[in-house]
């Protein structure tokens, strides 16, 4: 058992994994195809050593598989950023549903009562 | 002109009926409206008690930004002149809300911010936060070139146009420094006028230390951000 078949054993439960949370609706598409091509990138460098090991000398990595973990924490991070932009967006959205809600509940319970006279109010 | 008092407020039930009767009883003509940022206590019901109001109650806690925006887009739909915006804890005085009403009503300025520090007042706050504010000061001094001594201050009152502008976007934490540099940036006039202010008459301010710092950070980076935003 070397890190190489560990990778590949790995790779392939996370892609099947990832493949099965959109199967059941767990992950929407858009958010999981980041996961599935790092994924799928990791697999074909633990799958073709050679090639791992040829781009590793190619950036000066004397250890191949310390590239392996590289990628891995790169795309992780790309993937968390992304996430924040989504929940930023999400957070603006949200803000605005709850501010709506409110002056709705406010308009209803006022029922007609004319605005701005102060006459009426309470 | 039709003129609406912003009073954003979470868990400020032992202080928000005194605020509303002595804004009413200043200014028996001025509507108001109490934003309730998803209090725990019973700030609502005491609100509304007083009959003095619109109470607005948020689903969810906003933070004082959303809060704020709430009342924005409230006084936007429901076509009003001027709003001013003072804190529920008793800190601003109804006394001095004529001073920055009449500054926005005489069309000298578009924004009109109540400050502790432009003339020697009898406010007396902590070092560190003399030191933030004068922090603040700086930042937008660099920035967009206005000096603004107290711009961390919640009382301050806006023009129809404001009114519209914040309604579409207003900033999220600790909105107030944000916002000035954001009308510097946009062209509006915005001067400072000097008014007294009261300690907080009741509960606990939710500034803590460590929140302090990210304030600061937060802020920082907020006003830089406005300066090279595109922001028309």
């Amino acid at each position: 058992m070397n890190i190489y078949l560990l990778s590949i054993l790995f790779c392939v439960a996370f892609i099947g994994f990832t493949v099965e949370l959109i199967r059941r609706q767990k992950v929407a598409e858009r958010y999981a195809l980041l996961w599935l091509v790092l994924g799928l990138v990791m697999l074909i460098f633990s799958l073709f050593p050679r090639f791992l090991e040829r781009v590793a000398a190619a950036v000066h990595i004397y250890y191949a598989p310390s590239l392996l973990f590289f990628i891995g924490f790169l795309f992780s991070l790309v993937f968390i950023l992304h996430l924040t932009m989504v929940i930023s967006k999400l957070h603006r959205k949200m803000t605005r549903l709850a501010q709506e809600v409110a002056l709705l509940q406010e308009k209803l319970a006022e029922g007609g009562a004319k605005r701005g006279n102060t006459d009426r109010i309470g | 002109m039709k003129i609406l008092v912003i009073i954003p407020a979470y868990n400020e039930e032992k202080s928000i009926q005194a605020v509303l009767q002595s804004v009413k009883q200043r200014h028996p003509k001025i509507d108001i409206a109490v934003i309730n940022d998803g209090s725990s206590d019973q700030t609502s019901r005491k609100a509304r008690e007083t009959g003095l109001a619109h109470v607005i109650d948020l689903p969810v806690n906003l933070g004082i930004g959303g809060a704020v925006q709430t009342g924005y887009l409230f006084a936007h739909r429901n076509g009003y002149d001027v709003a001013i915006q003072i804190d529920a804890d008793g800190q601003h005085d109804p006394a001095e809300l004529d001073k920055v009403v009449q500054v926005i009503v005489n069309d000298e300025a578009d924004c009109c911010v109540g400050s502790r520090f432009v003339q020697k007042t009898a406010y007396r706050s902590s070092i560190s936060r003399r030191a933030g504010i004068q922090f603040f000061s700086w930042m937008i001094h660099m920035t967009v070139g206005k000096r603004i001594t107290d711009p961390t201050s919640g009382f301050r009152a806006v023009n129809r146009k404001i009114i519209e502008v914040f309604a579409n976007y207003y900033p999220d934490d600790y909105p107030e420094v944000e916002a000035v540099v954001l009308l510097e940036r946009k062209g509006f006039r915005v001067k400072e006028i000097s008014v007294e202010m009261l300690h907080r008459a009741a509960g606990k301010s939710s500034i803590t230390p460590f929140k302090s710092l990210y304030y600061m950070i937060k802020v920082s980076l907020a006003v830089l951000m406005t300066r090279i935003r595109d922001v028309k």
